[in-house]
């Protein structure tokens, strides 16, 4: 395990949210009718990240060049922390030929090949494609490892059961990153879910488990290297469960009626919550705040004018670098 | 016999799914293992004509996993089975908070399931009630590994007044750490650790540690008191405890288990014998103070930090001590006396 870089966290936790703060603006400047999720620049669903930091923070501190990751349809915080380009992913997201995948893919379609980064609006689609890239990853014996990023609710799909089983039985250089944010969609996690962690499912495997409680991006971060470690050394998979938060929608418009814990969200962030600890430490000053936020600041806004300047694909390549 | 005797189940969801599962090999306790704990304690409760049991509440799904099996034909003659009326903050003021009530409710007997940081939580609060023990967590030294059923026999003689608590409990020792007010207790261990961790909590880094402070040290113990166990044995129920400071360059090596599957060579610089209500002042000028395996609290330089032990922690139920009792008041037999 490298050495813990506060300040970087925290950084990179800031920038995250800087960013989904603004694409929600962004998002319902101009959708007129406000339901129509096709209207306005940014067409198609937004599911955003805000609040589940800590796990990708946690997470990306670790990674090397030529890890992979597969994130579901909540996926920026992931891309943005372990490197994916943020110009070119906003691109993406507002369906523009500057883009990852040329602005044919949107905001839950960011392949960025470079970086291992990919992600899928199925539900638990990217287990199995971790555990194929960590098999790469043995066969080629290199110390790469493969994060696999699903919510506590597509757990319950049968391809997380199928991969973890996989996992073990080869033995790969995988580690699965459950986000517990209590939600799938409406769906409180004890509606949907036998047990009440997925730790606990590890153990079924034969895998470690680890629950990670409050959202703690040190803690994220001292068990997420302890299980990529493991990995590296060949000691195989692993699973940590972070109990996160969904500080905004499921999806951006979701008027969020069916949660009766909403008034406590903002007490429950996880940013002030770092900040403050750090400030305790003497490792953060307020003036150090303010630029953070500034830098974040800058870089959304650039990267935000990066896409809208980006042209909009041609009616004439629709069928291009597409299959069906 | 007490009539409408009650008994209260302490359960912590979050035990037994920390890092050491990754960092050391640390036992998975899902949470239907815990719930199936209790099963097998509400059999044994029922048994000896427990009446009603209180159950704390919580988020991580224990209780409900009870109730749902209260509710089976199978366990139609269980106690009755209430949870406390609690707002549920997922923290540790969710166990105060409802050992608080099963007092105001008179419960005659305690059980806690969950490792030491669990039981940690009853320091103060549990007065005159008997508390038993089941071990959930990863590297228990306060819980005793009793089969839950059997613990259910024991709180439920004790609680119904089938036997006098008198004959089957001790008193535990406990330690408080003080920087001017006490600060918290611990009711195995406190440990002194380099750095300015505590975000995972567990203590796994046998390089950082600088003193450790037990209230007992079992030769067979795993975690920090083994430490103790291994070079100087004390037992749960004389009055002294035991100092232990580390230094790596030491020449004297002891080689422990310092959580399950964990085993490292400590250096010790000294091993003294800790007398109720001395005040020790540490040595370190910062660090981390763990607390039963836990690091807790920062505290910079500036900071006097002292530890004292105490006798007066929570009145502990012997599990095998009330079920020899009973055997031998004939309160396990009903019909002929088959003593003589
Ligand atoms: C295979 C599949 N089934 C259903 C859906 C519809 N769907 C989108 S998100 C979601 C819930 C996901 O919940 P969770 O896994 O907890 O992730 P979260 O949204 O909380 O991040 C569902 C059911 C889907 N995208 N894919
Ligand atoms: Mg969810």
């Amino acid at each position: 395990m490298g050495e813990l870089d506060r300040l970087a966290m925290y950084t990179q936790m800031v920038r995250i949210r800087q960013y989904e703060s603004r694409i929600m603006q962004e998002y319902h400047a101009d959708k007129s009718p406000a339901w129509d999720i096709g209207a306005g620049l940014i067409p198609g669903e937004m599911h955003l990240a805000a609040g589940q930091e800590p796990a990708a923070v946690g997470v990306c501190a670790h990674l090397k060049k030529g890890d992979a990751i597969t994130a579901p349809h909540r996926p920026h915080h992931f891309a943005l922390a372990h490197g994916v380009d943020m110009n070119k992913m906003t691109a993406e997201i507002y369906g523009r030929t500057g883009g990852l995948c040329k602005g044919k893919g949107g905001h839950m379609h960011l392949f960025d090949p470079e970086n291992h980064f990919s992600c899928s609006g199925i539900i638990a689609q990217g287990l199995p494609v971790a555990c194929g890239q960590a098999l790469a990853f043995q066969r080629k014996g290199t110390d790469n490892v493969a994060i696999a990023v699903t919510g506590e609710g597509a757990a319950n799909q049968g391809a997380f059961h199928e991969s973890l089983n996989l996992a073990a039985v080869w033995d790969l250089p995988v580690i699965f990153v459950i986000e517990d944010n209590d939600w799938a969609i409406s769906v409180p996690k004890d509606a949907s879910t036998a047990g009440a962690s997925n730790a606990d499912r590890a153990a079924g495997y034969g895998m470690p488990g680890v629950r990670v409680e409050d959202n703690d991006v040190e803690a994220m971060y001292e068990a997420a290297g302890a299980a990529i470690d493991r990995a590296r050394a060949g000691d195989g998979p692993s699973l940590i469960e972070i109990h996160t938060l969904r500080l905004f929608g499921h999806f951006e418009g979701d008027a969020q009626a069916y949660r009766p814990e909403l008034a406590t969200v903002n007490e429950r962030d996880p940013i002030p919550k770092y900040a403050a600890t750090l400030q305790e430490l003497g490792e953060l000053t307020d003036d150090q705040i303010a630029s953070i936020q500034a830098d974040a600041d800058a870089e959304v806004d650039a990267a935000i004018e990066f896409a809208k300047a980006s042209p909009e694909p041609a009616p004439e390549d629709a069928l291009l670098h597409v299959f069906a | 016999m007490m009539r409408n005797a009650s008994v209260g189940i302490i359960a912590n969801p979050a035990s037994s799914r920390d890092i050491r599962r990754i960092v050391a090999r640390g036992p998975a306790t899902t949470t239907n293992d815990k719930i199936n704990s209790l099963a097998r304690l509400m059999e044994g409760l029922a048994a000896t004509g427990v009446k009603r049991v209180v159950s704390m509440s919580d988020a991580g799904g224990i209780a409900q996993g009870l109730a749902a099996i209260a509710q089976k034909p199978s366990a139609s003659h269980w106690p009755d089975l209430d949870f406390v009326d609690q707002e549920i903050t997922h923290g540790p003021t969710d166990t105060i908070s409802a050992v608080r009530s099963m007092r105001s409710q008179n419960v005659g007997a305690i059980v806690v399931l969950g490792g030491d940081g669990t039981n940690r939580l009853l320091l103060g609060e549990t007065g005159g009630t008997p508390v038993a023990s089941i071990s959930t967590g990863t590297n228990n030294a306060f819980p005793r590994h009793d089969e839950p059923t059997v613990v259910g026999f024991a709180a439920g003689y004790v609680a119904t007044g089938a036997i006098d608590s008198s004959t089957c409990t001790y008193r535990a020792k406990s330690l408080g750490v003080m920087d001017g007010t006490q600060v918290m207790g611990a009711l195995v261990d406190v440990a002194i650790v380099d750095g300015d961790r505590i975000a995972s909590g567990a203590v796994w880094d046998a390089r950082s540690l600088r003193e450790i402070f037990l209230c007992f040290a079992e030769a067979d113990a795993v975690g920090l008191s083994s430490v103790g166990g291994h070079l100087r044995p004390t037992s749960r129920e004389e009055p002294q405890g035991l100092h232990i400071r580390l230094d790596d360059s030491s020449p004297v090596r002891v080689t422990v288990p310092i959580a399950p599957g964990l085993v490292r060579e400590l250096g010790i610089a000294s091993v003294s014998t800790l007398e109720p209500q001395a005040e020790i002042r540490i040595e370190s000028e910062a660090g981390v103070i763990s607390v039963d395996g836990e690091r807790s609290m920062r505290f910079v330089s500036g900071t006097e930090i002292s530890v004292s032990l105490d006798t007066n922690g929570p009145l502990v139920l012997d599990v095998q001590r009330a079920m020899a009792e009973a055997a031998n008041t004939t309160t396990t037999t009903k019909g002929e006396d088959t003593h003589g």
